[in-house]
């Protein structure tokens, strides 16, 4: 086996899952975002999105913060650091499988 | 799948654009720096000091008044209509570092260029040729700098409107300028070049300079102007998709 090929095997699978990697793509480039905002933007249903979510959380990838906006309650999820250093490897590790020229560059 | 990462985070940053109201409350800001600019430009003024002094302080107060309120205006505008619609999103603070790195970077590539323009006026008479010219190179020179800007925004957010808006501004630059151009320079005497720049200026130059500032205040006034108006007409047509595409709040299904 190729060493791209065995790097296939060591990715991450919480985040590998397609609906996960959106989230965790979603919230990379932001502070935090809500329920309404991922929803929107992942088009997944809102029992989809709540499994999704608490398996980031179960991972320690994810913090959810529960507050008030107004007398409306609101809840924002953040990557946490070890979510955000888990992305950038998992970024880190596709690349050479993709790409394998500019992966070895 | 490299591609649909980035254009996933792409949509992240780009979010803060989706309603067009930021858009349209710069396009607004820089109508009005635009006609503060080109009223002072049109209107005559006495002395050039003056010109310029009452320009820069025309301009600080609706930089700084408008920015505050534009600032109140979209964040009022988002919290009663974009966010109950698509939602909340908390955008990334920018690091120090690289708001220095910005800094330097502006002042190495546009303050330190002028800066030597302005040295060489005072130091080489050949130098003044091209200070004189400055209603042809200032909108090119500026319009290339706010379009590139503009796409670099366009390609940080993955928005296409904000890379067309930059073709069109760099366009509009190059338009003025080359208006400019065509229209024809004011004639500087051939003392004008050769004088020493330390004494007083000499009467005779005095009209032409005048002239020549007129012209380039009428220009950066024209520049901004289009610039403005382009960046309201492109967030109103963002505004009325995205209402479109979102007519009311979003409500929890029965």
């Amino acid at each position: 086996m190729t060493e791209p090929l065995r790097n296939l095997s060591d990715l991450d699978r919480v985040i590998h899952e397609p609906a996960r990697l959106l989230l965790v793509a979603l919230l990379s480039s932001l502070e935090s975002a809500d329920f309404l905002f991922l929803l929107k933007e992942s088009g997944l249903t809102k029992g989809n999105l709540s499994v999704h979510l608490s398996r980031l959380e179960e991972a320690g990838y994810l913090r959810v913060e529960k507050s008030f906006r107004g007398k409306i309650p609101h809840t924002e999820f953040r990557l946490t650091p070890k979510g955000k250093s888990a992305f950038d490897q998992y970024r880190k590790s596709l690349r050479p499988i993709v790409n394998p020229k500019k992966g070895r560059a | 799948m490299e591609r649909q990462v980035e254009s996933a985070a792409k949509r992240g940053r780009g979010y803060w654009f989706i309603d067009g109201f930021t858009e349209m409350a710069a396009g607004g800001l820089l109508v009005l720096l635009g006609g503060v600019i080109l009223l002072r430009g049109v209107v005559p003024q006495a002395p050039l000091l003056t010109q310029f002094a009452a320009t820069g302080v025309d301009v600080a107060i609706v930089k700084a008044v408008g920015f505050l309120a534009a600032i109140l205006a979209i964040w009022w505008l988002k919290d009663r209509f974009t966010f109950p619609r698509t939602g909340y999103v908390r955008e990334k603070w920018v690091p120090l570092a690289q708001i220095i790195a910005f800094i330097r970077n502006v002042f190495l590539i546009i303050v330190l260029p002028l800066l030597g323009l302005v040295a060489a006026f005072f130091i080489l008479p050949g130098g003044r040729g091209a200070l004189f010219s400055i209603p042809v190179w200032l909108p090119v020179f500026l319009g290339m700098l706010w379009g590139v800007l503009c796409y670099w925004l366009g390609e940080w957010t993955g928005l296409r409107r904000f890379r067309l808006l930059g073709m069109l501004i760099l366009l509009a630059g190059v338009a003025v300028g080359g208006g400019q151009l065509l229209a024809g320079l004011p004639t500087f005497p051939p003392q004008a070049l050769t004088s020493n720049p330390w004494n007083a200026l000499p009467e005779v130059l005095r009209v032409p300079l005048e002239e020549d500032v007129k012209r380039t205040f009428v220009g950066l006034g024209l520049l901004t102007l289009i610039s403005g108006a382009a960046f309201v007409l492109s967030g109103l047509a963002t505004f009325l998709r995205y209402r479109k595409e979102n007519p009311s709040p979003y409500r929890e299904e029965p």
